[in-house]
Parts: structure tokens; C-alpha cells; sequence
């Protein structure tokens, strides 16, 4: 789960990693009102920046950092930038801080690196920039259990000194705690900076929440549905529903038991001259209600002319299949279906499916080709 | 074979739970030597005549027990594999979906300090066919034989095997090492344990988009593997930046892509077949001299 801007800078506050003054505003009205509020009580001031919260990356890029010398101004930005789409995703609300004055801009952030099988700090002495553009990345293994002299050779590996050593290691301390605790993916400050006055400070940030830890994290609970920007309504629906939906562009719809081989059988269908409409997983050991509620997301597309259903079952029971198949068929008999089922309970699917009408492929190969031929 | 043979005896971590109990039958039926179940506080019961015990260690104790096959739910499942580090257990198959990676990554670590061998999470686990089978693969698709497979994938190993054995091509030993990205046992540990096992004449690696550890095998298969290795990887179609079901599926920031392993693969000398029965036509060339 990808987080706002603002959320990932509350989380910072609340670990202790210093975050500039902000207000937050979702709607034009709100910007006079909430930023007089915020000079009254001295927590803001002129020049102030106005950032989109969006859950886009390449949003300087894009126009949706802005910054207002006066109310006038401020105002004028708030309403443009409200309206502002970013890839093709909503400005959710405007962040407004105080222009900051940089001494110096950082990267910094925690990630879960596949190879090594253990978090690890990433770094630069260089902010503000794709991480991936930088020359003077510095990676480092983070141990278990957790020791703070790492986040120290970290900032000594930065070439930083004195105050700014003692700051930075402490915000990278900090981060680690607030990634082990919030079960995320990702948490990453870019740029940290170091103000004219030596304050070192969040500048921007942004965090990925583990999917499979969201239940065991109270602090996200019914986070989820509000997070789901730049999925379809389908896939959105899927998400919500346990089931792993990808919508592409083509007419088949795929559906399987198994990431590997939805993906598999989809490279089938596009290598026989077919276009897949969709990857889309039950998972191991799905049930008649779950088989159904992927039939049925699958079938809601208008562009799938054909539903491919390919269960090998190992996990899964085939029978579970043929009776979510046999309630499908019953209510949209005149969908255009390929199945193909095979293993765990096969013999008991056959019969369930025997007077059903549908024909059973056991080759896969036989299958495909098939649904091919039905989708031109 | 590799891993696990017919002495291999076998403890049921979550053995009362519905999966474990279904699973447990199935591979009682297969001719595993399960002989023991753990659950906390259900000691004293049994599970399809396998005595369950309270602790791994207790389990371990009264029958000698060298590997577990985990059930456990997602949040218990990092607990119930160090239980079985402690109480000595060498190898652990942990079939559990869903497991956070920062459980898992410290589970790694400690497999390590144990000096044991991980399976999975998130995986089918492994059959040596006629002999063991530890974990949720379909025994019935599967023939001992001389090839060898390691995958990342559960549905998509039991596919080829399938075509496999249709070609009358059996396996020596079959690990599904699971679709999470951070994991236990990877290729490379299996290709080399592959290498040294005079019943493995030829290896099937099944593979998928994300990461690099297709890459990294096809480095070390050029540079340590003498036998024929056949390649599948799955998601050519795959759109990038979408997570493909798998944790570990996906192509970010143009990295991890069908068509680089696939590369990759082909200059290693690895045959990169297009289909499950490919794989097959593949090995039948191959072995042909030996198998027929």
C-alpha cells in the first residue's frame, strides 16, 4: 500500500524524525482560512510551498510543487493545483509548508533487498533527485538484531561531520524503528535536508506499507480502500475481495489457480495468437465462493469475449470448482467458456460437470488454442 | 534424488488445522514418513493415526524427526519455524502464504546460524516422486526418473511435471522454492545440489519475471554446471510495474523482465523452452540416448 505524502510525514513525526510545519487543505475554500490560522500561531510564514498529495511519483516533474509569496498567490496555485491530475491520478489534497532554506540535500531510505534477504539503507550525498540517477549511492546490509554504530558508518559514509553526522545517523535510527514496527516495504526521505541554520529535516517522503502485514498493523486498519488509486474498479473490487487481478487490453479472460501459471498461460495465449484480457489468480486452494466471485469480475468486462479457466489442482480441489462453475453457467449460460481442469478431485468435477453442457480440456495446450480460436 | 528420500522422517507443523489435516493424509497416502504432528495444546490427539505433540521439541525427542513441513498461519508462521531450528530440525518446508518479509527475513538469517535449508515460504515444497513428498504438490503427476526441477512456481512445476511424465521423462527430485522475493533455498543451492546427485541427468529451472534470480542462476550455471538444464519462464505478457500474484513478481523500473533472464539463460546454454510440453520435447532430445 503506497501512503500520501502527509501520512508518510506523520508517521516520521510520530518516530521522532524532524518534519516541517504544515497544514493540509482538500478544497480551495479551506486555503485562507486554514493558512491565516497557521501564520496566526507563528507555525507558518511566507514563502510557503504547495505540494499535490498524490499517490503518483514524478510529481515535481509534473507541476504539483508550487511555491506563493503572498495569500493572493497561494490561493490562486491552491485552485490550480487541486484540479491538477499526475499520471493520470486526482490531487487528493495540498500540502502547504514554509519555503525552507537548503544548505544541503540528502537520500535516505530503508528497503527490503531480495538478494541479501535483509533490509538494507540506501544513500546519497546527493537529494532530490531519482535515486537511480545518483553516482554516489551507498548501500548498506542491515543487521539482526539492530545495532545504531550502522546508522553512524552510514552518515560517515555520506562524508558528512560533526552536527550533521550526529543528526542524520539519529534520523536513519529512527526510520529503521518506525520500518520494523510498521511492517513496511518501503520508507524513504527525498531529499533530507540540512537547512542554512543546520536543522536536518524531512523534506519529502514516501512509504509502502507490506500488503500481507496489513492485519497485524492497527494503525492502517481500513486504510486499504482509500489507497487503491491507479487500479481499475475491477481490479480495486479484486483487491478488497483477497482475489489478484491485472486488467490488460486483449478479450480473453484468464483465470487459474496460481501466479505462475496465470502468467504461464497467459504467454500461451498471446504465443498462439491471442490477447489476454486479464491475469487473474484465485490462489491455492480456492473456494467455490471465491471461484464464483472471480468468475464473475471476469465475465463484468465487456471486452472479455472469452473466459479461459485453467485449475491444475494440487491445493486446490477441482470439485469446488466444477460447483462454482455449474452456479456461473447457471446464472450467464450464454458466456463463451474454455475450461480446463485437472488433479485433486478430478473425477468428482467430471461428474458434477457431466450434464453441464461444458466441455472439459485436460491439455492445456488444447485449451488454449481453443479459447484462441473463440476470441477472433 | 536430492533433499529428501523414502527415510526422510517428517514432522506436521499445524497438523489439526484443515489444511494441515488434509495435507497430512495426502502425504501419509504418498508414503511419507510423517510421524509426528505439532500443535500447542492439543497434545495427546491424533490426526489420521500421526500423534500430535505440544512442542517440536517434544516431537523431536520421541521420534527423532530431521524435517518439518509448516502450516501455520502467516503472523505464527516465523515462530513455528525457529521452534524447529531449536528443537534441532535440519529442514524446513514452509508452505504458508502471505508471511511479512521482515518475518522472513529474520527466519533466513537464523536458518543460517542453524545451518539448516529452508523451502519456501509461499511454496508448493518437494517431492522425491515414489519415495517422499513434503508439502501440497499433487503426487499423482509426478514419476521418479533423471530429471531434477527447481521453480518458483507451485501450479506451474505440477504442469510440467505433468507434460513430463506424459513423455515418460520421471523426476529425481522436484523443489518448489517459492514466489516470495525474499526466501530460503534459490536456485543456485539446488542447481549445485542437482550437479552433485549422480541420479539427476537433467534439470528443468521454471522461472517468472521479478528480481534476478534467473539472472544470477544463469551466471552460475555457466560457470558450475556440467548437466542440461531446460528453462520455462512465465510472464513475457506481463505488463510492468503490476505485481503478478506472486510478492516477488514484478518488473520495476525495467528491471527483472521475461526477456533479460531469458537472455541471460540462452547465453548460458540453457534451452528456454515456449510451453510446458516444449520442456518435455526438450529433455526427450536430450536424454533420449539414456531414456529410451
Amino acid at each position: 500500500m503506497n501512503l500520501y505524502e502527509y501520512e508518510a510525514k506523520e508517521m516520521f513525526a510520530n518516530f521522532g524524525i524532524p518534519v516541517p510545519p504544515s497544514t493540509r487543505i482538500s478544497n480551495a475554500a479551506e486555503i485562507k482560512i486554514k493558512l491565516s490560522a497557521a501564520i496566526k500561531e507563528a507555525k507558518l510564514d511566507f514563502p510557503v510551498t504547495l505540494k499535490c498529495q498524490v499517490l503518483s511519483g514524478g510529481r515535481g516533474k509534473a507541476g504539483g510543487i508550487k511555491f506563493a509569496k503572498d495569500m493572493c498567490e497561494a490561493e490562486a496555485i491552491a485552485d490550480q493545483l487541486l484540479k491538477l491530475k499526475i499520471n493520470d491520478l486526482p490531487t487528493q489534497s495540498l500540502l502547504v509548508e514554509p519555503k525552507l532554506a537548503i544548505a544541503q540535500e540528502l537520500y535516505l531510505a530503508i528497503t527490503l533487498d531480495r538478494n541479501q534477504g535483509c533490509a538494507i539503507f540506501i544513500a546519497s550525498a546527493e537529494g532530490g533527485i531519482e535515486i537511480e540517477s545518483s553516482h554516489n549511492v551507498v548501500t548498506s546490509r542491515i543487521p539482526y538484531p539492530y545495532h545504531s554504530y550502522v546508522a553512524r558508518d552510514l552518515a560517515f559514509a555520506l562524508d558528512l561531520k560533526g552536527n550533521a553526522l550526529v543528526k542524520v545517523a539519529d534520523i536513519a535510527n529512527k526510520l529503521y524503528q518506525l520500518f520494523v514496527s510498521r511492517d513496511l516495504d518501503l520508507a524513504e526521505i527525498n531529499p533530507l535536508i540540512i537547512t542554512k541554520s543546520g536543522e536536518v529535516v524531512a523534506l519529502d517522503g514516501k512509504i509502502i506499507v507490506n500488503d500481507d502485514a496489513l492485519d497485524r498493523q492497527p494503525y492502517f486498519k481500513g486504510w486499504l480502500e482509500k489507497h487503491l488509486d491507479g487500479l481499475t474498479s475491477r481490479e480495486q473490487k479484486s483487491k478488497l475481495t483477497g482475489l489478484n487481478l491485472v486488467e490488460l487490453k486483449g478479450n480473453i479472460g484468464i483465470i487459474c489457480n496460481g501466479a505462475g501459471l496465470v502468467m504461464g498461460t497467459m504467454d500461451m495465449v498471446k504465443d498462439f495468437g491471442g490477447e489476454p484480457a486479464n491475469f487473474l489468480d484465485v490462489g491455492g486452494g480456492a473456494s467455490r465462493d471465491k471461484t464464483l466471485a472471480a468468475l464473475e469480475i471476469v465475465h463484468d468486462n465487456p471486452d472479455v469475449k472469452v473466459i479461459l479457466l485453467n485449475i491444475l489442482g494440487g491445493i486446490t480441489a477441482c470439485d469446488e470448482i466444477a460447483h462454482a462453475l455449474t452456479e456461473f453457467i447457471k446464472k450467464y449460460p450464454k458466456r463463451q467458456m474454455v475450461v480446463r481442469l485437472q488433479g485433486n478431485n478430478q473425477d468428482l468435477a467430471e461428474q458434477i460437470l457431466s450434464n453441464s453442457g461444458i466441455k472439459l480440456f485436460s491439455d492445456l495446450e488444447e485449451a488454449v488454442q481453443e479459447a484462441v480460436s473463440r476470441s477472433h | 534424488m536430492i533433499l529428501v528420500n523414502k527415510n526422510t522422517k517428517v514432522i506436521v507443523q499445524g497438523a489439526t488445522g484443515k489444511m494441515g489435516a488434509t495435507h497430512t493424509k495426502l502425504m501419509l497416502n504418498y508414503g511419507t514418513k510423517i510421524v509426528a504432528g505439532v500443535t500447542p495444546g492439543k497434545g495427546g490427539e491424533n490426526v489420521h493415526g500421526v500423534p500430535i505433540y505440544d512442542t517440536v521439541k517434544a516431537a523431536v525427542e520421541k521420534t527423532g524427526a530431521d524435517a518439518s513441513v509448516i502450516f501455520v498461519p502467516p503472523y505464527l508462521a516465523y515462530d513455528a519455524a525457529s521452534e524447529a531450528l531449536a528443537a534441532g530440525i535440519k529442514l524446513l518446508v514452509l508452505i504458508t502464504e502471505g508471511m511479512p518479509p521482515l518475518d522472513t527475513a529474520k527466519l533466513v538469517q537464523e536458518v543460517k546460524e542453524h545451518k539448516a535449508q529452508l523451502i519456501g515460504p509461499n511454496c508448493p515444497g518437494i517431492i522425491t516422486p515414489e519415495q517422499c513428498l513434503i508439502g501440497i504438490l499433487p503426487g499423482s503427476l509426478f514419476k521418479a526418473g533423471p530429471v531434477g526441477m527447481v521453480s518458483k512456481s507451485g501450479t506451474l512445476t505440477y504442469e510440467i511435471a505433468l507434460a513430463l511424465t506424459k513423455s515418460n521423462l520421471g523426476q529425481s527430485t522436484c523443489v518448489g522454492t517459492g514466489g516470495d522475493p525474499i526466501k530460503g533455498l534459490d536456485y543456485q543451492e539446488v542447481l549445485a545440489l542437482f550437479e552433485k546427485d549422480p541420479e539427476t541427468k537433467a534439470i528443468v529451472l521454471i522461472g517468472e519475471i521479478g528480481g534476478s534470480a534467473e539472472e544470477e542462476a544463469a551466471e552460475f550455471i555457466k560457470q558450475n554446471i556440467k548437466k542440461p538444464v531446460v528453462a520455462f519462464i512465465a510472464g513475457q505478457t506481463a505488463p510492468p510495474g503490476k505485481r503478478m500474484g506472486h510478492a516477488g513478481a514484478i518488473v520495476s523500473a525495467g528491471k527483472g523482465t521475461a526477456q533479460s533472464k531469458i537472455e541471460a539463460l540462452n547465453s548460458a546454454g540453457v534451452k528456454v523452452a515456449k510451453t510446458p510440453k516444449q520442456v518435455a520435447i526438450c529433455l526427450s532430445e536430450i536424454l533420449s540416448p539414456v531414456s529410451h
